[in-house]
């Protein structure tokens, strides 16, 4: 099919919230080609681009597997630049009429996701900090990740004897792990899977090298091996 | 909108002096009103110190909104522990 509209490198740039120099990069590599115009420039399809950024998961994933460069717009250096884009989610969700009945679970989610991976990695990053928050009201989906060290380094602290990605995901899930504060064990991602099933939302989190599974109208959890293995975490959120 | 941990601290240490002349009879009250989201974190940070110290003197009130009873049902789940609502 003929592309209608091409649209120049540095709108390209502009609209993923990437460099140039990281658009020429991705095009030599192949990772994202450009065409070339007839004076030899770069020119990107904008239906291209447009679904890249649609796909939230593999840009998240692009980012804290394969440690790729991701658009600014998607990126959250720290607790506050990511809570500020929580709030415009609330706003966004709160104010469309299919999301009334659980906007308010939907971002409670977000915000335990997204404040977990500040709270165990605080100091410990092992590369880049921060995390990755994007979210479609049409596509129904909200995407996290971080490249933190993920849940098996961090319950160890409380858990020496957990060895595999796995156990430590199940761990997460399903056990309390402290009650009581000032023991800064958090028990969200329980409180994460209770409101998931719910609600009949769908669920992916891939931590090392596996993942947790919660399909929509279902009751329960699978674990499986993820076919990447990567040191933080990788959340999905359907609905 | 109350979801993080630090924050739920931030706001414990911010009225813990409110609550330091407080007579033994008097209820502690909490009030959700315009809440719109909440999250185990945050109320773990303020609301367990709460009920470690005042107990059966804690009330909560306009607990209707759905993340605020989601939080509190597994709050009290993990505390083994019902809050008094008003």
């Amino acid at each position: 099919m003929e592309e209608k509209e091409l649209i120049s490198i540095g709108d390209t740039a502009e609209m993923l919230g990437v460099s140039i120099t990281t658009l020429r990069r991705w095009d030599e590599s192949g990772r994202f080609p450009a065409t070339k115009s007839d004076g030899g420039h770069r020119m990107y399809s904008k239906t291209k681009v447009e679904l890249y950024l649609h796909d939230l998961f593999a840009v998240a994933k692009d980012w804290c597997v394969n440690e790729i460069e991701i658009p600014s717009k998607f990126y959250c250096p720290n607790r506050a630049v990511f809570e500020a884009r929580l709030m415009k989610m609330m706003d966004e969700f709160s104010k469309t009429e299919e999301y009334k009945d659980n906007f308010n679970f939907i971002v409670a989610i977000a915000g335990e996701i997204g404040n977990n991976s500040f709270d165990h990695n605080l100091g410990n990053w092992p590369d880049e900090s921060g995390v990755f928050f994007g979210y479609d009201t049409n596509g129904r989906k909200v995407v996290l990740a971080d490249r933190g060290i993920g849940i098996l380094e961090s319950l160890k602290r409380v858990r020496s004897n957990l060895i595999t990605h796995e156990s430590a995901l199940t761990t997460a899930f399903t056990e309390v792990i402290t009650g009581r504060a000032p023991e800064e064990r958090g028990n969200g991602l329980k409180f994460v899977k209770k409101t998931v099933i719910d609600n009949s939302f769908g669920l992916v989190f891939q931590t090392g090298d596996a993942e947790l599974i919660i399909n929509k109208q279902e009751k329960g959890f699978h674990l499986r091996p993820s076919t990447e293995n990567f040191h933080g975490c990788l959340f999905l959120l359907t609905f | 909108m109350l979801v993080s941990r630090p924050a739920g601290k931030e706001a414990s240490l911010a009225y813990a002096p409110l609550l330091k002349d407080i007579s033994q009879d008097e209820p502690i009250e909490v009030d959700f009103d315009g809440v719109m989201v909440m999250s185990p974190s945050w109320g773990a940070e303020f609301l367990d110190p709460l009920l470690l110290q005042f107990d059966e003197r804690l009330v909560l009130e306009n607990t209707k909104n759905p993340s605020v009873q989601a939080t509190l049902e597994f709050l009290e789940e993990t505390y083994h522990k019902k809050f008094k609502r008003a």
